[in-house]
């Protein structure tokens, strides 16, 4: 008996590998048909892997994958224990992951805990019988006005955390959309159904979800996406005792990365990094440019939100509730050297980066589709008919390829930048790799140096004996920066990619210039020749 | 819980023990039947302290951990074999199988000696007539060795060394193949020391009989991509991106080994500088229509494989390449990755003739090689399989620039002496030129 369930059987035990990992976010749908009916599902997935593999990235991110009505991408789910059927079977999905424990990629799923769809069986019994064994799974009241204080996520179409069900003849509480109802998850039957599930939201609950995480399984990771404020998310590590999620996502730094790009400043990235509150040993943040939803500008204030808007959403139709639907590419303009110094100072920062599929390749958007359809578009494999996606018809896939000049299949697919030596997708290997070599990344400490050129972002990580210097210009203009290195006097400096060795580090401030959005990382090297 | 010390310190101090370097923390007998009296079956987990574990097998006697090395001992293996016999383990059962056309039936094996050049296994030979390989390091799936002797004997591919049976285990551990035994080709001589033997005298009939070996390979390769209807050995088409990948992975190799490219060694001098070069020839060459078809494939396939029989070529050994993982040698990859492993080895017989004997082959004699393998080869090869025309020169150099570059690499790192093969290799492929 194979249990391809078992990473133990796959992988060497290392709990330690979340921290290491490069992770990859892959929306099912759009990643590659393998039954020729419009819809990406796991058997196209499967056929894909040998790219992943090659690519470098370490684990799998999935979207939700379960029956659902699809009026939330999938995140409005309707039976958490099948699979939908437009991605496959229960054993095509047993097929993909064996397939990719195989290749040494371990694979996380999206799971959402905090609600289900409308449709969802338990939800129905919930409307039609009050007083029934499903009566109180969901949060129901006769008024409007509880908990009026919590913000409205979706704001672009609902105007309200409550909706009225005529049928049970109350209101029911939904933190996102209408047809998602919040489970109650004061009631011990649904924390114990949910578990039985995987996992869920208060702090005692995930106390008890990790315990029996860790308890029946090893090297298992959970992630919060919990957009808020550093400090406030730290709570979801369980505190100084490490006992509750092992990664959570770092919503505040990602606008602030854009920013820094844009005004030319390293400040922005540097104070919401000292804000950043220590986390236990054994967590990391989850840190990402992009992914399936907007660049959520939840995290910033009103007046970095204007700024935001006013810089990368000049066409309205570019904004949706409290943040900008567009892709990394476009949103730096499609400039290389913009994408390549955003993906250095992601890798670079404390924290296992998470990559969305397509980016890589410096794929587009099409603001015209609607919600967050934009940046969903199926991935480009080839300059052939529906960009190498699918062989359905164009009229059944489940969205238009982008065709346009600039970003569409033609100009931007894999099977052309895998032979291109120096298109973005080599170059995002090589970084990914450069990043697996060295443990420091997601393993060190971070500390920011403060030049005196405000426009460079340069900070030291250091794990045992490796360390590293990342220094980072934002300016769209070449800079020359001094930096105090004589606590390493006598290192010498090897520039990691080329790996070409800089002058010795003396006394006296360390003279760097970079090109216009340049960086360089360096490996502080002890002196042989002394 | 017995002291697992002497377990561990024997099973790390055998030649089959393949992680060396690695830190052991314990030893588990995870499952045992008793063959008969005396005699035990065993499945070793070696657990290390990153926490992985590798599983080794054993056949015991008392305190004695290797029984195969005793006649009357390993006898029984077949015996149990012929009579298809299923042992019972604590977690599952350990079943023997006959192959069609068993032999020894009627008479009485007498002698059993162990092979002594084996690395990863242990090979046993009864009279000369069968040979029995126990494999040590047991993994989860279906050895290929034992999946490709039965599918290609199915199909009447005569080249091999025919399967008489093997044994397997199925339990609550794994699903695993424990050892396969075979007819032992007597009068047969390693394809390897015959090209080195008849370099000074008999070169010509060595050369001769390699496009018999070319035409065996094509028939391997057809009869291993003639079954659409079993997925385990189905032709697949390559995906769109395939050729990239390929591209791509070589590419960097070039890139990352001109990078590492000492200085010092006068062997290197007609490649070095040249790392664009050979990168543009890449690009060159991977300017092709399609990839073919990926099958099953030998895997590991060189000189050292095949042994000539008096009037025709046996080819052995379908495990693969040992070091990788089970699932990756399963994997269906494109045929003419053998067929280069096999050029390749023309090469180094053609070195090593020089280097360990002090023999120098016969002019062109390289070239002979390749041009009679390849003629027989394309005799016999089913066409579906392989890209047309100038396309399957092009990417039969892709695989043997990959397999250059990775010989550069090793012998960088263990054969400073040896590194021209692998240069002469490069050069020549910069000066030939490119098919159209």
């Amino acid at each position: 008996m194979t249990d391809a369930a078992t990473p133990g059987h796959w992988f060497e035990r290392d709990p330690d590998w979340f921290k290491k990992a490069v992770f990859y976010e892959i929306h099912l749908r759009g990643f590659f048909d393998g039954n020729d009916d419009g819809s990406g599902d796991f058997r196209g997935l499967a056929d894909k892997l040998d790219y992943l593999q090659w690519l470098g990235v370490d684990c799998l991110w999935l979207l939700p994958y379960y029956p659902s009505p699809l009026r939330d991408g999938g995140y409005d789910i309707a039976d958490f224990y099948s699979i939908h059927p437009d991605y496959g079977s229960v054993e095509d999905f047993q097929y993909f992951v064996d397939q990719a424990h195989q290749r040494g990629m371990r694979v996380i799923a999206d799971l959402v805990m905090n609600h289900t769809s409308a449709d969802h069986p338990w939800f129905q019994a919930s409307r039609s019988d009050p007083q029934g064994p499903y009566g109180d799974w969901y949060v129901w009241g006769d008024d409007d006005t509880r908990w009026s204080e919590a913000r409205i996520i979706f704001l672009d179409t609902e105007p309200s955390n409550w909706t009225w069900d005529p049928l049970r003849g109350q209101y029911y509480w939904h933190s996102f959309f209408s047809h998602q109802p919040d489970l109650n998850y004061d009631n011990p039957e649904v924390q114990e159904q949910m578990l039985g599930v995987n996992l869920a939201e208060t702090h005692e609950f995930l106390k008890r979800v990790r315990a029996e995480t860790d308890a029946r399984y090893s090297d298992r990771v959970l992630l919060a996406e919990a957009n808020q404020w550093p400090a406030d998310v730290v709570a979801y590590f369980g505190e100084g005792d490490g006992d509750e999620c092992h990664m959570a996502f770092h919503f505040p730094v990602m606008p602030r990365m854009f920013m820094a790009v844009r005004r030319e400043d390293a400040l922005p990235m540097i104070e919401i990094l000292e804000s950043t509150p220590p986390i236990p040993e054994n967590a990391q943040w989850g840190l990402f440019l992009r992914n399936h939803d907007e660049l959520t500008l939840e995290m910033v204030t009103d007046e970095e939100r204007d700024y935001m808007y006013e810089e990368y959403a000049k066409d309205p139709r570019m904004k949706l509730n409290l943040g900008i639907r567009r892709r990394l590419a476009s949103l730096l303009d499609n400039g290389r050297d913009e994408i390549q110094l955003m993906h250095g100072m992601l890798f670079s920062l404390p924290g296992s980066p998470v990559l969305y599929y397509g980016d890589e390749i410096g794929m587009g958007d099409n603001i015209f589709l609607g919600d967050r359809d934009g940046v969903r578009t199926p991935m480009q494999w080839t300059g052939d008919r529906n960009g190498g996606f699918s062989r359905a018809d164009f009229q059944q896939l489940y969205l238009p390829p982008l065709m346009d000049p600039v970003y569409g299949f033609q100009a931007v697919n894999v099977e052309a930048q895998l032979r291109q030596p120096n298109s973005l997708l080599r170059w995002i290997h090589r970084l990914i790799a450069l990043r697996k070599e060295h443990p420091v990344f997601g393993l060190g400490t971070y500390e920011a140096l403060r030049p005196d050129n405000p426009r460079i972002f340069a900070h030291v990580r250091t794990y045992e004996d490796d360390i590293v210097l990342c220094v980072h210009n934002l300016a769209r203009s070449a800079q020359a920066v001094e930096l105090d290195l004589s606590r390493w006097e006598g290192h010498v400096p090897e520039e990691m990619f080329g790996r070409t060795r800089f002058p010795r580090i003396g006394e006296l401030p360390y003279l760097l210039t970079l090109a216009p959005r340049g960086f360089f990382w360096f490996q502080l090297r002890k002196d042989e020749s002394e | 819980m017995t002291d697992p010390r002497p377990l561990i310190d024997f099973i790390t101090s055998q030649r089959w023990f393949g992680s060396k370097t690695r830190d052991v923390a314990n030893a588990q007998i995870v499952d045992c039947a008793t063959l008969q009296d005396g005699l035990e079956l065993q499945l070793v987990e070696i657990r290390f302290d990153t926490g992985t574990h590798e599983t080794y097998q054993l056949v015991t006697s008392g305190d004695d951990l290797d029984a195969l090395d005793d006649a009357k001992q390993v006898r029984e293996l077949l015996h149990l074999m012929r009579s298809n016999a299923k042992v019972p383990c604590a977690d599952g059962v350990v079943q023997f199988a006959a192959a069609e056309g068993f032999p020894g039936s009627g008479h009485e094996l007498r002698s059993a000696r162990v092979m002594q050049a084996e690395q990863s296994n242990t090979s046993i030979v009864f009279d000369n007539e069968l040979i029995l390989k126990v494999f040590r390091r047991v993994e989860a799936g279906v050895n290929p060795e034992l999946e490709l002797l039965r599918f290609l004997t199915a199909r009447n591919f005569e080249n091999i060394a025919q399967l008489s049976g093997w044994y397997e285990y199925a339990g609550r551990q794994m699903d695993a193949t424990l050892g396969i035994l075979q007819r032992f080709v007597a009068d047969g001589e390693d394809g390897w020391e015959r090209a080195l033997a008849t370099m000074d005298d008999g070169a010509e009939r060595f050369l001769d009989s390699l496009r018999r070996l070319g035409a065996v390979t094509g028939r391997m390769h057809a009869a291993l991509g003639s079954d659409a209807t079993d997925p385990a050995f189905c032709p697949e088409e390559t995906s769109a991106e395939s050729l990239g990948l390929l591209t791509a992975t070589v590419d960097e190799e070039i890139e990352s080994i001109f990078l590492d490219l000492p200085d010092g060694n006068p062997d290197l001098d007609p490649i070095r500088g040249r790392g664009e070069e050979v990168r543009e020839r890449l690009r060159l060459l991977t300017n092709l229509g399609g990839a073919g078809r990926v099958i099953r494939h030998h895997g590991d396939f060189h000189l050292g494989q095949t042994l000539w029989a008096g009037d025709d070529w046996v080819i052995l050994d379908f495990e693969g390449e040992p070091a990788r993982s089970l699932p990756e040698r399963r994997r269906k990859r494109s045929p003419l990755r053998d067929v280069a492993g096999m050029l390749r080895s023309f090469a180094y017989a053609a070195s090593a003739s020089s280097l360990l004997r002090g023999t120098e082959p016969p002019d062109a004699w390289e070239a002979r090689a390749r041009a009679e393998f390849l003629d027989g080869y394309r005799e016999t090869v089913d066409p579906h399989l392989v890209p047309t025309g100038a396309s399957m020169d092009k990417l039969l150099t892709v695989f043997e620039l990959e397999k250059a570059v990775y010989e550069l690499r090793y012998e960088l790192n263990h054969r400073p002496d040896w590194v021209k093969i692998p240069v002469a290799g490069m050069v020549r492929m910069l000066e030939d030129e490119v098919p159209v």
